[in-house]
């Protein structure tokens, strides 16, 4: 079931893609193709192949959803969005322990455990990137103990 | 003579002590992805590209980098197929099959030095073959007009849906979903903007680090979540650690032939090596016959994958180097960072860069040596990774990509695009689209439409161009071929099962 919504959303898109690229159009070029076709080619072969797919999905099709997994997995994805999110404000040393902690939490680690290795891999991974490797990283709300 | 030459400078290049401590780094690192059940080569490159280009290393000290890892995953992924019955990555399947049966026999230490020498044979006969052959390639592909180009791209995508067999459709669709990815950003030949929806962090494109971080390493993260509560212990490596002169020589041809196979699957754009490994036990199986005994601990069985998919990998970088496409999911990665230092791999690289190829050809001898004096005495050391447990290695895995992506660009942006295409790509994981298709197309998006449209302007819009020369036609026929494989093999199973029922 799950590849066959999938091709069909994915047709969907296909078809307001094809929308929005249809207004691709260069003012003056000396390119006879521009920059339309390619695009639209593309997205006809897309669609060609989710078709396929809502009319034969094959086997892996019918795989039950395991919803404590599910669960876990959308914990997950928030902790991951989180993390993008407030990796400037909050700097990557705090942001950084959050999501260990999280994570780890996450994984089946021990809140102690997990806490404390969340914290050590922010101070440590950010002592390697920032003076070690040379990568620039926000200090976000630690900001105040560069001066 | 002038190939020798060349090589010479290569090893001059590879010898450079940033460049050894470089290739001991990556070997190493190499080792420790592939033996993390996984976690692969794709991983282990996408993680260290962007801090590779962060720190500013030059082209070939980064490619020598990632050659590096990408071999030393093919030797790592060896090590917990033995202990723990679980592939290091995909292409040490085939590995578990010998190799675990040996292990609870007591035979661990022989099984892994073993499959660490057929390993060392297998690249090493594959680089002498770069060596030889990717010269010639280059050569004759110096003639290769944007037409031909165009057509080949089309090939070595083709050739991903045929070889890769059970799921052709979503094999091309996932190719596809890669090229369209390509798209987004301005134009280069009209300066229009396309799919960016008036978005800043979206104008130049979808850099390429954040979708194979994003695609694999996050989406590795979301997929561990269903392994979380494996207890499973590994064997312990015991007794004797070192094979005897009998034992090598009673496996040196199968690692021979194995090599051999795995390079020239290696080289076919689009198979990698997962297929070579299984090809090579398959036929290795065949040729003992009854007198093997595969499946209980034969030791060909395990020198023959590991062979194979050595050999492989060292194959698949011939057409990334000679040709710009590339063999595998890997050296597509391998190829966007060679973009991103502005390099365009493809026939004139030997002329423009020989010492970012020869480097990375004699970085391949140097590498396999390091591997191979490594893996033989620290594999107890390698061994004990594997106990690390997952509520450590899974928030290391999501900080080091997330500092990789934000080494790029410094935008939160790139970071909140890294996690949906993480979450996309977990999808198209679970629904079994394969990945390294996608990033294969994403890859060669912008290279296939700028030599379409280059060759349409030569015609000025004729498309009679695209099958003109003899090599487009060839590529066409071929390309053809590879499209009707996955039809010709239903067919086939499907007149083998009705036989069954009239039987």
């Amino acid at each position: 079931m799950y590849v066959r919504i999938f091709a069909a959303v994915w047709l969907l898109v296909c078809a307001l893609l094809a929308v929005v690229a249809w207004g691709f159009q260069a003012p003056f070029s000396y390119d006879p193709v521009g920059p339309r076709a390619y695009p639209l080619l593309l997205l006809f072969l897309m669609a060609t192949a989710a078709i396929w797919l809502i009319y034969k999905p094959g086997d892996a099709d019918n795989l039950p959803i395991s919803w404590p997994l599910a669960r876990k997995v959308a914990l997950c994805v928030f902790a991951l969005f989180a993390y993008a999110l407030l990796f400037e404000p909050l700097g990557f040393i705090v942001s950084t322990s959050l999501v260990g902690f999280g994570l780890g939490l996450l994984f089946l680690g021990r809140p102690l455990a997990s806490l404390v290795s969340g914290v050590l891999m922010g101070l440590l991974l950010y002592g390697l990137f920032d003076y070690l490797l040379d990568v620039p990283l926000p200090l976000g709300l630690l900001a105040f103990l560069e001066n | 003579m002038e190939t020798l030459n060349f090589l010479a400078q290569g090893f001059d290049v590879a010898l450079r002590p940033i460049n050894l401590l470089v290739a001991l780094f990556g070997a190493f690192v190499g080792t420790v992805v592939g033996l993390l059940p996984g976690l692969g080569p794709i991983n282990g490159v996408a993680i260290l590209l962007p801090l590779a280009f962060a720190l500013g290393l030059p082209p070939e000290t980064a490619l020598i980098l990632l050659a590096a890892v990408y071999l030393g995953c093919e030797y790592g992924g060896r090590i917990s197929a033995i202990l723990l019955n679980v592939p290091g990555d995909a292409a040490a399947i085939m590995t578990t099959l010998d190799g675990y049966p040996m292990a609870r026999q007591g035979k661990a230490g022989i099984a892994l030095s073993l499959s660490a020498m057929s390993s060392f044979i297998g690249s090493t006969i594959a680089t002498i073959g770069v060596v030889l052959f990717a010269p010639i390639l280059a050569n004759w592909a110096v003639a290769f007009g944007p037409a031909e180009y165009f057509v080949l791209m089309v090939f070595a995508i083709a050739c991903l849906g045929g070889m890769v067999g059970d799921k052709p459709v979503k094999t091309l669709l996932s190719a596809l979903i890669g090229l369209g990815l390509a798209t987004v950003g301005v134009d280069a030949t009209t300066g229009v903007y396309r799919f960016t929806f008036d978005s800043v962090g979206l104008s130049d494109g979808i850099q390429f680090v954040i979708v194979v971080i994003g695609l694999f390493s996050v989406s590795e993260v979301l997929l561990m979540l269903e392994h979380t509560a494996t207890g499973q212990q590994a064997v312990k490596a015991s007794g004797r650690m070192l094979f005897n002169f009998k034992e090598f020589s009673f496996t040196w041809w199968s690692s021979v032939r194995s090599s051999l196979s795995g390079f020239v699957i290696g080289v076919l754009p689009g198979a990698g090596a997962t297929i070579a490994s299984a090809i090579s036990y398959m036929s290795e199986k065949r040729m003992a016959g009854s007198s093997g005994r595969f499946g209980e601990g034969d030791l060909r069985g395990v020198a023959a994958p590991e062979a194979a998919n050595n050999a492989s990998a060292c194959g698949s970088l011939i057409p990334m180097l000679t040709l710009g496409v590339p063999g595998s999911g890997t050296t597509a990665v391998m190829i966007g960072a060679l973009t991103l230092y502005n390099i365009t791999p493809g026939p004139l690289l030997f002329e423009q860069q020989p010492d970012v190829v020869w480097g990375l050809i004699a970085s391949l001898f140097i590498g396999n040596v390091i591997l191979l004096v490594m893996n033989i005495p620290l594999v107890g050391l390698f061994a004990r990774m594997l106990s690390v447990p997952t509520w450590i290695l899974v928030p290391a895995i999501t900080i080091v990509s997330v500092v990789g992506v934000y080494a790029v660009h410094s935008t939160t942006f790139d970071l909140v695009l890294m996690a949906a295409l993480g979450v996309f790509g977990y999808l198209l994981r679970k629904m079994d689209f394969p990945l390294s298709s996608l990033i294969l197309g994403f890859v060669l998006g912008e290279l296939m439409e700028s030599n379409l449209r280059r060759a349409l302007s030569i015609t000025d819009g004729d498309l009679g161009i695209l099958w003109s020369s003899p090599i487009t036609i060839a590529l066409w026929v071929l390309t053809a071929i590879m499209l009707a494989l996955p039809g010709i093999r239903w067919m086939r199973a499907r007149r083998a099962k009705a036989k069954l029922v009239h039987a």
